[in-house]
C-alpha cells in the first residue's frame, strides 16, 4: 500500500500575491454579471420599441413562411401563458431572493418575452397586448436586475473588504 | 437610495406588484373587450338573419315597395348606420341611403375582400369572420355584417319571379350597426379597472409597508440607535413590546450590553487597585 502523500504542487499554499490576483478576477467577473443583466434590460426594451411600432422594422412575413409556421396560437392562450410565466418568475425570484441563491442572468426571461411578442403579432393582437407583456417583462426583470445588482454588489463590498484586510496585514508585517 | 433596509425591501417588491398587477389588468381588460365584441358581432349576425328572414316573403312576391320599405325602416332604427341589399354582381338594389341604390360595391373594399380576396370567392364565412369594423365617412365607429342570401327552392320554382337552381348566391345583405354604446361601456369599464386597480395596489403596498415598518424597521432602528449611541447598559423604557425573533435580538444587545459594562468595571477595578499597589511601594 503506498504512503504517497498528496503531490507537493497541490500542498503548497498560493501565495497572498495569487490569493490577490484570484479575488480580483472574482469582482471582474462579478460586475461583469451585474452588466450582462443590463444588457438584457436593454435587449427587452429595443424589441418592446420594435414591438409598439408592430414590428414595422421588419419585413412583413410571406404567405409561404405563414404556412410553415402553421396556425398561431388561440390569443387568450397566450395570454394565460404569459400570465403564468409572470407570476411564477417573480415567485421564484423572491424565493431566491429569500434564500439568497445566486442570480441568472434575465437574457432568457428577454427570450421568453420576446416570444410572447411574436406570438402576439402572429396571432394579429399585438397591438391590444402590448402593455401586458411590456408591464409583465418590466417586473420580472427589474426585479430580477435588481437582485443581480444587489447579490452582485454586494460580493464585490466583501470581496473588496477581503483585499483591504490583505492590504493592511501586508502593511503590518512589512512595517 | 437602495441603501437603507426600508427601500432595499419594499421598493423592488412593491415595483414587481404593481408591473404585474398593471399586466393582468391590461389582460383582463383584453378578455373582457373581445367577449364583448364577440356578444356585439353575435347581436348583429342575428340582426341580419332577422332582417333576412322578414324579407323572404317579399323577395319570394318580388314585391320591391315592401322590400323598400323594409329596408328604410330598419335603417331608421337607432344605431343602425347603414343596410343594404345589393345582387350577386355588387349592384345595390335597396339601401336606407336612396343615393346607394343602382351604384356597385367596391368588392376589394373592407368587408368584400375576406370573400372576394382569391379568384374564387368564397361561398360561405363563420360568424366572426362575417364583420368587419371601421369608420363611416361621417366618422363613426362602426360595426358591419355581410350575411349571404342564398338560393332555396322556392326561389327557383316560383313562376312568376325565378332565379335558376344552379345559381347559389342571390344576393347579400349588408347591416352596419354604430359602437358607439360599445366603445362607452369599453370607456368605463376601462375607468373603473384603472380604479380598483389603483386602491389595489395602495392598501396592498400600503399595508405591507406599513406592518413592515411597524414589525421590522422600527424595532431594528430603535436597536440601532441605541448601539449607536451606548447611552445606557438597559434599553429605553419607551421600547416597543416586541415578541419573537426581536425581542430575543433585543435581549442579546441587552445581555451583551451588560456583559461589556460588567467587564469595563472589572478592568477599572483591577487598574485602580495596581495602580494604588504601585503608590504603595
Amino acid at each position: 500500500m503506498s504512503q504517497a502523500g498528496p503531490h507537493p504542487e497541490v500542498q503548497q499554499i498560493p501565495g497572498r500575491e495569487d490569493l490577490r490576483q484570484r479575488i480580483e478576477a472574482r469582482i471582474r467577473r462579478m460586475e461583469r454579471a451585474s452588466g450582462y443583466g443590463l444588457w438584457s434590460m436593454v435587449l427587452f426594451l429595443l424589441v418592446s420599441l420594435a414591438a409598439f411600432d408592430g414590428f414595422s422594422i421588419f419585413p412583413d412575413l410571406s404567405e409561404d413562411v405563414r404556412k410553415f409556421l402553421g396556425a398561431p396560437p388561440p390569443g387568450q392562450m397566450i395570454s394565460l401563458a404569459l400570465v403564468v410565466y409572470a407570476f411564477s418568475s417573480i415567485v421564484r425570484t423572491l424565493a431566491r431572493m429569500s434564500r439568497n441563491i445566486q442570480p441568472y442572468m434575465g437574457l432568457m426571461h428577454a427570450a421568453f418575452f420576446t416570444a410572447f411578442y411574436s406570438f402576439y403579432y402572429l396571432s394579429g393582437i399585438l397591438q391590444d397586448n402590448f402593455w401586458a407583456v411590456f408591464f409583465a417583462g418590466i417586473s420580472v426583470m427589474g426585479l430580477e436586475n435588481y437582485y443581480l445588482w444587489s447579490h452582485s454588489s454586494e460580493a464585490v463590498r466583501k470581496e473588496r473588504a477581503l483585499l483591504e484586510t490583505m492590504r493592511r496585514n501586508g502593511d503590518g508585517e512589512r512595517g | 437610495m437602495f441603501s437603507s433596509i426600508n427601500s432595499r425591501a419594499i421598493v423592488p417588491v412593491a415595483c414587481a406588484v404593481t408591473g404585474f398587477v398593471i399586466a393582468c389588468c391590461v389582460l383582463l381588460y383584453t378578455f373582457v373587450k373581445d367577449d364583448l365584441v364577440k356578444g356585439e358581432i353575435q347581436h348583429a349576425v342575428d340582426l341580419s338573419d332577422t332582417v333576412i328572414k322578414s324579407t323572404r316573403y317579399a323577395m319570394l312576391k318580388d314585391d320591391r315597395d315592401t322590400l323598400s320599405n323594409i329596408i328604410s325602416s330598419i335603417g331608421e332604427q337607432n344605431q343602425v348606420e347603414h343596410v343594404r341589399i345589393f345582387n350577386k354582381k355588387g349592384l345595390i338594389m335597396f339601401s336606407r341611403d336612396a343615393r346607394e341604390v343602382d351604384q356597385f360595391i367596391d368588392k376589394s373594399a373592407a368587408g368584400c375582400n375576406e370573400c372576394h380576396a382569391g379568384t374564387v370567392a368564397k361561398r360561405s364565412l363563420g360568424t366572426m369572420a362575417k364583420a368587419r369594423q371601421f369608420t363611416n365617412a361621417e366618422g363613426h365607429d362602426v360595426l358591419a355584417i355581410t350575411a349571404p342570401i342564398y338560393n332555396e327552392p322556392e326561389c327557383s320554382n316560383v313562376a312568376c319571379h325565378f332565379h335558376e337552381a344552379r345559381q347559389s348566391l342571390l344576393g347579400t345583405l349588408d347591416i352596419g350597426v354604430s359602437q358607439a354604446p360599445l366603445k362607452q361601456t369599453l370607456g368605463q369599464l376601462q375607468n373603473r379597472m384603472i380604479m380598483f386597480s389603483g386602491m389595489v395596489l395602495v392598501l396592498t403596498v400600503g399595508a405591507v409597508c406599513a406592518l413592515l415598518y411597524s414589525q421590522v424597521f422600527l424595532p431594528i432602528k430603535k436597536l440601532v440607535d441605541f448601539t449607536e449611541a451606548s447611552r445606557g447598559d438597559i434599553l429605553d423604557d419607551d421600547f416597543p413590546e416586541m415578541s419573537g425573533d426581536m425581542a430575543r435580538l433585543a435581549d442579546a444587545f441587552q445581555k451583551m450590553t451588560c456583559r461589556v459594562r460588567e467587564l469595563e468595571r472589572r478592568d477599572q477595578a483591577k487598574g485602580s487597585k495596581s495602580s494604588s499597589r504601585e503608590s504603595l511601594l
